[in-house]
């Protein structure tokens, strides 16, 4: 199976924040855990998600091996295996790995999995205006990046 | 449990339009996204539209009609509220005449339709809006000098696109959405950004011009002046298609760059190279925004981006700014029976006879309101009916507003949450959201499309604006007037397409049959049948047939006295992605991104006052004090403060919900020595204030 990914292309983001309530609503989470977010120094963005790492920092932190990574490359967490030792979030470089406070769990992005299985988009990546979340087989974002950065340079 | 239904509906998180699919199961709605075959939002959201779950089933919010009592919010029926203010308007009308009622909206949100229909049956001319500061300011402006609104045909391949005092991204500049302007500039066009402020789009722009807050009148004057002076204009749609070119010629002559660098801060050499990248790229489009419109310039500055799209020969061209045509529906105009509001009573609108522009498009400015109710003068205003508004925080002078509206003898509001404003009513009616109700969504909007609102779930007791009109309308003898069904009033608004709701639910939207250059065969609809760059009208009214920049009444330049006392220029009205003026802000999620009110400094100005990135500080006018969470900002000018505006606290104990803390409008002012004269613009945006930290925080 293919595997696939999601990369913000901070670039192009304007700092909406539409792909954080579309995750939001998603996942059904309430305030507290943001499984993507744009941090704003204005005036620039800075979008944290997780990037579900080939080898994952928060996989080899967690004591309790309830961080896994599927076949198709999604890293997700077994909610009923996680302890909430928080040991995952601070090995996380991208400040993707969020507390749930309620459910005293990690949460994660885990892609929209069941919106993929039904051939949708992540929800994050079909709100965004600018579509600077772009989604996919691996190789074809590469390809996608190589050829929008192609663009622009034509472009000016 | 039952299947889930995915309904198709048009959102109304801002002014309202995206297409949208709600997920519906066991008569609660589970989800909404956007609907790709849509024409408006294309398949995204926004952040408001997606939390409207957070919106709709909020705790907080007000599911049945309620009075206020001694002992507090009591519920009562619908029939209650409704014959309560039936009866407690019947006396008003006859004690003082219907004109001391006073019905008010927000911003536009789909029920101006039904809300004048009901205000001219009413006999009322004192419709209280947000229009004579946005977006019907910029309409009438349009209206009296090329016949209509120009708006930018993204669609249609600019090759140019100027970015004035707008973020369309973040903000609805009410006919189209970002997504559009993105997909224009994805395209590859030339960019201009004039803001005050380094956001997104100023980075990315070939050209930024960072002007002093509130000049835009003289920047566009500048532009001309170099369009002129190097012949780049369109000739022979100059000859042909322009009334008054040589007054309009001079008066420009009297805006040299020199003079336009000094008033604007803009170096004069940006200006030129601008100008010429907008007058020699075609197509371009200007997309403007409400900034401009809320100041003493407010006309005269929509006229003069005007005149740049006429001479350049962009007005109504494809991919410039561009005359939609509406589908075939009836208009918000006929629909609102604007003809049946008697002459005596249009004579009595409250500033009618000073605000003459403003008239024309059937609205008053607030604070003649606030001085009827205050003082009487020129006669008393003591009831009120207000709909989706929230005055006390969103209108200039807020303690001002707060004192008017607090001694209204009855008020009755609209709203989903008791808000400041309506904690000040007698009688809450609650309305339905945008996923309880039916429409004709964009109904009054000039992009050329409708698009079909469904209702897709009912939640307490609350209807949709449109049927409390209706039904009130029905009980203060209008009846003849009035449908026994909301459909049915629906069919009317759609029956020259041919179509009933049904029908039109099903196709989700219409669109008008675009055609380009409607002038060459029909000239444009205005006295002269031309763009008036020197307006008849204007002139008949007796204010200045040409544009000017009029400096802001509270400025550097014009208070010199003030500045020692109030050394910065507060450009106030900052907006968020996440809120809608002065909604939202009991929403999580939508809260959780903007937990705080932002004014924005420069890294050197903080260090002056000792104040530091993300410390909560004062800003002070000679009006008031409010304070906000600072936020660094190197892309301002030194001299200037930015703040954001609608804030309240859902939060905070009622009944005033904390209005006046950190609400911008504290801050503003609302002389009419600084309003538009032809239109009352109240001056929102651009005044004096100081600035201290605040050290209890």
């Amino acid at each position: 199976m293919d595997r696939v990914a999601l990369l913000v292309m901070s670039e192009d983001c304007m700092g909406c924040h539409a792909c954080e309530v579309a995750c939001k609503q998603e996942h059904g989470l309430d305030a507290g855990p943001r499984l993507i977010q744009v941090v704003e120094r204005a005036p620039l963005f800075v979008p944290l998600y997780c990037h579900h790492c080939s080898r994952p920092p928060c996989k080899d932190a967690c004591p309790v091996d309830a961080i896994s990574r599927d076949d198709r490359g999604i890293v997700l967490i077994d909610e009923e295996a996680c302890i909430g030792c928080l040991a995952c979030i601070e090995a996380c470089p991208f400040g993707a790995t969020q507390f749930y406070e309620e459910r005293n769990v990690a949460v994660k992005c885990d892609l929209c999995r069941e919106r993929l299985l039904d051939g949708g988009e992540p929800a994050c990546a079909k709100a965004c205006p600018t579509r600077c979340i772009v989604w996919g087989g691996v190789k074809s974002i590469s390809q996608r990046v190589a050829r929008r950065a192609a663009a622009r340079q034509l472009m000016t | 449990m039952g299947e889930t239904q995915q309904i198709r509906t048009s959102c109304r998180g801002c002014h309202g339009g995206c297409g949208v699919i709600a997920h519906v199961k066991d008569g609660r709605v589970t989800k909404v996204e956007g609907d790709r075959q849509a024409p408006i939002g294309r398949g995204t959201m926004c952040s408001k539209g997606l939390a409207v779950l957070q919106l709709s089933y909020h705790p907080d919010r007000i599911l049945y009609p309620m009075e206020k009592t001694d002992s507090g919010w009591e519920r009562i029926s619908w029939d209650q509220a409704l014959n309560t203010i039936a009866n407690r308007f019947r006396g008003v009308v006859e004690e003082h005449g219907p004109e001391s009622i006073v019905v008010g909206q927000g911003t536009g949100r789909d029920y101006e339709s039904f809300l004048y229909r009901f205000a001219n049956l009413l006999g009322t001319p004192n419709v209280l809006t947000a229009g004579h500061m946005c977006y019907v300011s910029r309409v009438g402006a349009t209206l009296i000098t090329c016949g209509n609104l120009p708006v930018s045909d993204f669609e249609g391949g600019p090759k140019c696109m100027v970015v004035w005092a707008n973020n369309p991204l973040w903000t609805n500049p009410d006919e189209y959405k970002g997504v559009d302007f993105w997909a224009a500039y994805q395209k590859g066009t030339r960019l201009i950004v004039i803001d005050p402020r380094e956001g997104f789009l100023a980075k990315r722009a070939e050209l930024w011009l960072q002007l002093r807050p509130g000049t835009d009148a003289a920047l566009a004057l500048g532009f001309l002046n170099v369009i002129l002076e190097e012949g780049l204009y369109d000739e022979e749609f100059v000859e042909r298609y322009v009334h008054g070119w040589e007054a309009f010629v001079d008066r420009v002559e009297e805006y040299p760059l020199g003079k336009v660098e000094e008033i604007t801060w803009v170096d004069k050499g940006l200006i030129r190279e601008a100008a010429r990248v907008y007058a020699t790229t075609k197509p371009a489009c200007i997309q403007w925004g409400v900034p401009i419109e809320q100041t003493i310039n407010c006309t005269d500055s929509n006229r003069l981006l005007t005149a740049l799209m006429a001479i350049t020969g962009n007005l109504d061209a494809p991919g410039g700014n561009v005359f939609f045509v509406p589908p075939p529906v009836r208009t918000v105009s006929e629909f609102g029976l604007h003809r049946e509001l008697p002459a005596e009573q249009r004579a009595k609108r409250l500033g009618g006879d000073q605000y003459k522009l403003a008239s024309r498009v059937a609205l008053v400015t607030p604070k003649a309101v606030w001085d009827a109710i205050l003082t009487g003068e020129p006669y008393p205003v003591v009831a009120g009916l207000l709909c989706g508004t929230n005055p006390v925080v969103t209108r200039a002078n807020a303690k001002e507003v707060h004192a008017a509206l607090s001694k209204l003898e009855f008020l009755a509001v609209i709203d989903f949450f008791l808000t400041p404003t309506a904690e000040l009513a007698d009688i809450f009616l609650p309305a339905a959201t945008w996923l309880e109700q039916d429409y004709v969504g964009d109904f009054w909007k000039r992009h050329g499309y409708v698009m079909a609102r469904q209702k897709v779930v009912e939640i307490g007791e609350c209807w949709q604006d449109h049927k409390i009109f209706q039904e009130l309308g029905k009980r203060m003898g209008q009846e003849e007037y009035w449908w026994d069904t909301l459909e049915d009033a629906l069919n009317y608004m759609l029956e020259p397409s041919g179509m009933d709701f049904q029908e039109f639910a099903k196709r989700g939207h219409l669109k008008g049959e675009m055609s380009y250059r409607k002038y060459e065969e029909k000239g444009f609809s205005t006295p002269t049948g031309k763009v008036e760059l020197y307006s008849t009208l204007l002139e008949k009214w007796g204010y200045d047939p040409l544009p000017q920049y009029r400096e802001i009444p509270e400025s550097p330049v014009s208070r010199p006295d003030l500045v020692k006392r109030y050394p910065y220029i507060l450009n106030a009205g900052l907006r968020t992605p996440v809120f809608f003026h002065s909604e939202h802000r009991a929403i999580p999620w939508l809260r959780e991104i903007r937990p705080d009110p932002l004014m924005e400094i420069h890294p050197e100005t903080a260090k002056r006052h000792g104040i530091e990135d993300g410390q909560w500080a004062y800003i002070d006018s000679p009006r008031g004090r409010i304070k906000q969470r600072v936020r660094l900002n190197r892309g301002i000018d030194p001299r200037v403060v930015v703040a954001e505006h609608g804030w309240w606290y859902p939060e905070a104990e009622g009944p005033g919900h904390g209005w006046d803390v950190s609400n911008v409008n504290v801050l503003t002012d609302n002389d009419p020595a600084g309003y538009d004269p032809a239109m009352g613009s109240t001056n929102l945006r651009v005044l004096l204030c100081a600035i201290s930290p605040c050290l209890d925080e």
